[in-house]
């Protein structure tokens, strides 16, 4: 427990963080201002936390922020952090964390996709991972509406007697 | 697809009908929950191999197309691909309701809804998942459906090709694959 006392006060001085807590036996969560996140990093690797396990955003729409987490793991304490940072909705841009974590170029290319996140200095990052072709707002954002895309592009069966008549057809024995 | 009813095979089609319908080699097209059902049938709690039918490695040497459950675009694509490889006859079978009509991802921006507009679908096995038991008694219909003439997908999908097109294009914008790990 007290290398647990000793990290949490570390990274608090030199972190800075906005705000900081322990949400879960040996977790620590930490908010960080976004354009210290590049910095908390890497110091956080120098740490020990060699393992960036997920780059992910939550989309804050009420607030008009996306929030941006990061997953981090220290194989020889055996602490998560979690690190969070809050950018403009509107003008989501993110210094790219490729160059500490070459790993992160992946989750950086979802959250653009499905987001609409851009990572400066990723150049990669626009590459499409997993929608193919796609055409219209980022579509985990709050603001896009999955049923009206569905429904545009993909034709339901109209529900009528062609259904029942269909399966009638196969009861001629 | 509305059944054309009219027998009007030639006589070597209807022998070749009655050998293909009792060797029936499977692709299996393993894109949603669906695939978990396919070992039971399989081995030898029900055993498919008594009706002639087998797994197959490669679509070119399959009859039936199986496509387990529910289809993203890029997976659709993929399938469009498969299935024009094959050779006549060729059949699909489509499992479950997402086949059907999108099933819980009917509202989904990533998934089709149903699966008839993108390609000929012989024999629906509805279910969320269909037990083994309704596989089994799937591939026996489709066996019955195959010696009577009746699963004509294929010749439809040959026939209709500008229609199925157009509707894998509206949905998909284009169907040709191209994807980093491909160029
Ligand atoms: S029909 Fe049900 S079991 Fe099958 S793929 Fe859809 S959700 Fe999964």
């Amino acid at each position: 427990m007290n290398s647990m006392n000793n990290t949490i006060n570390e990274i608090k001085a030199a972190l800075k963080p906005l705000k900081m807590e322990t949400p879960a036996f040996r977790q620590i969560a930490v908010v960080v201002k976004p354009d210290t996140v590049h910095n908390a990093l890497s110091y956080l690797k120098q740490k020990g936390f060699t393992q960036l396990s997920i780059v992910t955003c939550v989309d804050w729409i009420k607030e008009s922020e996306f929030e941006l987490v990061y997953i981090l793991f220290s194989w020889t304490e055996g602490i998560h952090i979690q690190l969070r940072a809050r950018i403009d909705r509107d003008k989501p841009v993110m210094v790219t964390a490729t160059d500490i974590f070459p790993g992160a170029q992946y989750y950086e290319r979802e959250v653009h996709e499905f987001f609409g996140v851009e990572f400066t200095g990723n150049e990669d990052a626009a590459k499409p991972l997993f929608l193919e072709i796609w055409d219209d707002l980022p579509p985990l954002r709050k603001d896009f509406d999955p049923q009206a895309y569905s429904d545009s592009k993909f034709p339901m069966r109209e529900r009528g007697n062609e259904f029942v008549s269909e399966i009638g057809g196969h009861d001629d024995e | 697809m509305v059944l054309d009813e009219k027998d009007n095979r030639n006589v070597w089609e209807k022998i070749g009908d009655y050998f293909s319908a009792n060797s029936i080699w499977m692709k299996w097209y393993c894109t949603g929950c669906g695939a978990i059902e396919l070992p039971p049938t399989m081995t030898s709690r029900y055993d498919m191999e008594r009706l002639g039918m087998g797994p197959m490695a490669t679509p070119r040497q399959a009859d039936v197309l199986l496509i387990t459950g529910y289809l993203s675009t890029k997976t659709l694509r993929r399938v469009i691909y498969s299935y024009e490889q094959m050779n006549s006859p060729r059949f699909i079978v489509a499992f479950g309701s997402c086949t059907i009509n999108g099933g819980i991802y009917y509202d989904s921006y990533a998934t089709i809804g149903r699966l008839d507009k993108y390609l000929p679908v012989d024999l629906y096995i509805a279910g969320c998942m269909p037990r083994p038991e309704v596989v089994m008694n799937g591939f026996n219909e489709l066996i019955k459906m195959i010696k009577k003439g009746q699963a004509k997908g294929w010749k439809h999908y040959q026939e209709n090709y500008e229609w199925y097109k157009k509707n894998q294009l509206d949905s998909l914008g284009e169907v040709i694959i191209k994807d980093e790990f491909h160029e």
